[in-house]
């Protein structure tokens, strides 16, 4: 090892692990779990992130709302939500540190729409971040998108399905649901497929500082014996024993 | 002779063209010639090539040029175009008065040190006109009178004016003529009082304003509190891609117009007019108000891009008419580097100018309202509790609610209605539900809910919230993502 420490040092080899890492200092996940496996500690400030996954409710915004929250405090440069499935809501956001002064959300129309405004947003250096929820998007598109991202010092992160075997993307990260039925928080399962400076990472598991994956007791009763009302009603009435919710952490 | 009133300088522009120029601001080969009652009355030089003469009748026109192109002529748009170009004008002087038909009086002896110069003035009135597409004959004198007569005649030395090119009726011409007398020299050496005993006293009340024996008072123009502008094709345009040269020269009138007054706009709207169609128009909408050309154009080529129901076009108006001072924002002495914000955040000018372009070219190519910011709204209701606002201003900081229940990431649209299988609550999969209930209850002003919100786990382990209403239907209304 001592050998292969001072041949290194003569020869002037790098380990692939250590390119740009000192030199590109991420932007902390809020999770060190997460950060240790990132490329520079942390989020890339720009380049096209793809986070892969199936299933919405699994956590995939709540990984990226720390940084977020990061983002729209210390830069008055926006946010932008392209095209997302559903209503981001504003109450939770908020909760979270997002300021959503820095938030704007456009709805194109069509997909070609979705690109240009990717295009437009990534190049203007008016955005810290762009997420996006593109339908379809091909591979020479995408490799557009992580220029005009390198040159606007934007992060653009592209929320796809997991179908997708490969794509220029600078970093790609499948996610999966992780919640746990006995763990208190909840949690989402992150495997790196595709990073700068390493190799495809094992699935390991990020946990959420709340308590949403907590059971309140039992609610079984509640769907026995279903459309009929006594014991629905009943339960509605009783005082359910509730666990005092913590004040959402961080 | 007494020059009390000399220590003045005038400048007058002379239009001579006018009565064409209206019609032929875009270049062209072609004859063009103005008529009234069939009789030619004005033409461009191409028409005298072709050997037309005023006066002659329009069919004896189409005889020497079958290219010809005819206009009646059209005194109220001359007089319309004369009181834009005195708008123009007014970046040179704020003395600007407008003399009928077809001549603008300058007062420019106190810009004379701002532009460093009579020949500047010039110069640039040359190219400023050049640029509009319109042609102007330059007299300079003492008097506003002797300004124009020496843009009519092109003469600088005033007293040889023959006496036909004065400013005065044709008989007193005429009259003087048959005196054997030709120029104003000849004139001014007649007895003034016999002069008014043949031809009146108007007329030497006009020997005495244009020597500047006598007080000319003129009515300068007011700033005109909209902008209008037009441009009539030739021939038809059926391409509209091609509108973007026009487009071009007349946001650049706009912006000398912004500049000249020290004001911005953040709207403005295009008309593409054919006389055999009704008119198209389209507004260009900005975040901020600008006078950027070249934003202004960006956002124009946007906006035409879009247009598809439009197919030939002969006249191109551009009009504004809400505007706003500039705030005078000194330079940025580090221009584009970061600084510190009060609220601890890093920005930049540039970073503002940025984010306003962005603002404003999508919307100008997706339309105002696929483009907007979110803010939490104080009700408690959940698909009340958050608004759309159409461009949220920058800095203003809300208040953190402290809401300690949980919420989710998005909210559906509307509540989704949830079925119970087998004694489950069932979204493409069994839900588990986990926490709750939390009840809102609230609005009875506007319309109540009565809602248990729970949050469920579903059985591949997604979060959800959902509700039972007081009709025991579950719903399911977000998602934690």
């Amino acid at each position: 090892m001592g050998d292969l420490e001072s041949l290194m040092k003569k020869s002037g080899l790098w380990r692939a692990s250590s390119i740009d890492c000192e030199f590109r200092q991420g932007l902390p996940s809020g999770f060190p779990l997460l950060d240790n496996h990132l490329p520079g500690s942390g989020w890339p400030v720009d380049g096209v992130t793809e986070l892969l996954h199936d299933q919405y409710g699994i956590g995939e915004l709540r990984l990226l709302s720390p940084a977020l929250a990061r983002l729209s405090q210390e830069q008055s440069r926006r946010i932008l939500l392209v095209s997302p499935p559903f209503i981001p809501y504003p109450p939770a956001l908020q909760a979270c540190g997002v300021d959503l002064s820095t938030l704007l959300i456009v709805q194109p129309k069509s997909d070609q729409d979705i690109l240009w405004v990717l295009e437009q947003a990534l190049g203007s250096k008016s955005c810290s971040a762009v997420l996006a929820w593109p339908q379809t998007i091909l591979d020479k598109q995408i490799r557009r998108l992580q220029i005009a991202s390198k040159e606007g010092n934007t992060w653009n992160i592209l929320f796809r399905k997991t179908n997708v075997r490969s794509s220029p993307a600078e970093l790609r990260i499948h996610l999966s649901a992780g919640n746990a039925p006995l763990s208190f928080h909840s949690a989402i399962n992150v495997k790196i497929l595709k990073r700068r400076g390493g190799w495809e990472s094992t699935t390991f598991r990020v946990d959420f500082d709340d308590n949403l994956n907590q059971q309140t007791p039992d609610f079984s009763e509640l769907f026995v014996n279903p459309p009929v009302n006594n014991n629905e009603t009943k339960i509605l009435q009783r005082p359910v024993a509730l666990p005092s919710f913590p004040a959402t952490a961080g | 002779m007494k020059q009390k009133y000399c220590k003045d300088l005038w400048l007058c522009l002379h239009f001579q063209q006018l009565p064409v120029e209206i019609f032929t601001r875009e270049q062209t080969e072609k004859p063009v010639v103005v008529g009234m009652k069939q009789r030619i009355v004005h033409m461009n030089h191409v028409a005298s090539e072709a050997g037309i003469r005023i006066g002659s009748s329009v069919d004896a026109a189409y005889i020497l040029a079958s290219n010809l192109i005819y206009f009646e002529r059209n005194e109220e748009k001359e007089l319309e175009t004369l009181k834009n170009l005195a708008q123009w004008a007014y970046q040179f002087t704020p003395n600007v008065s407008i003399r009928a038909p077809a001549s603008l009086q300058l007062d420019i002896n106190s810009s004379l040190k701002l532009f460093d110069g009579i020949g500047n003035i010039k110069t640039k009135i040359h190219q400023g006109l050049e640029r509009l597409g319109y042609s102007a004959a330059l007299g300079l004198h003492q008097t506003p009178l002797a300004a124009l007569v020496a843009a009519k005649t092109g003469n600088s030395v005033l007293l040889e004016t023959p006496v036909n090119e004065l400013d005065i009726e044709q008989h007193i011409i005429d009259g003087l003529h048959r005196m054997g007398i030709h120029s104003l020299t000849d004139v001014l050496d007649l007895p003034q009082g016999g002069l008014a005993r043949r031809f009146g006293a108007s007329f030497i009340d006009y020997l005495q304003r244009l020597m500047g024996e006598k007080a000319d008072p003129q009515q300068f123009i007011s700033e005109q509190p909209k902008f209008s502008s037009e441009i009539t094709f030739l021939s038809d345009v059926t391409n509209l891609e091609s509108l973007v040269f026009p487009i071009r020269r007349l946001l650049k009138e706009l912006c000398d117009f912004l500049i000249a007054r020290q004001l911005k706009i953040n709207h403005f709207t295009f008309r593409l007019a054919h006389r055999g169609h009704s008119p198209r128009s389209f507004s260009i909408h900005l975040a901020e108000p600008e006078s950027d050309a070249a934003m202004f154009l960006l956002l124009s080529q946007l906006q035409l891009e879009k247009i598809n129901d439009v197919q030939e076009v002969d006249s191109l108006t551009l009009s504004a008419n809400r505007f706003f001072p500039t705030t005078s924002l000194s330079g940025d002495l580090f221009h584009g580097t970061r600084f510190q914000q009060k609220d601890g955040r890093t920005t930049s000018l540039a970073d503002l100018e940025n984010s306003n372009r962005l603002f404003n070219v999508l919307r100008a190519r997706l339309g105002p309202d696929a483009c907007f910011g979110l803010a939490e709204a104080n009700d408690h209701r959940p698909e009340k509790a958050w608004k759309t606002v159409s461009q949220n201003a920058q800095g203003k900081r809300q208040e953190v609610s402290s809401n300690e229940n949980a919420r989710p990431m998005f909210l559906l649209p509307k509540p989704r209605r949830l079925r119970l299988h087998d004694g489950h609550l069932w979204f493409n999969g069994a839900l588990q539900v986990l926490q709750g209930p939390e009840r809102i209850d609230y609005g009875w002003w506007d319309y109540n809910i009565c809602r248990d919100y729970f949050v469920a786990r579903h059985s591949t382990s997604g979060l959800y919230w959902v509700f039972q209403d007081q009709r025991q239907q579950w719903f399911l209304h977000g998602i934690f993502s």
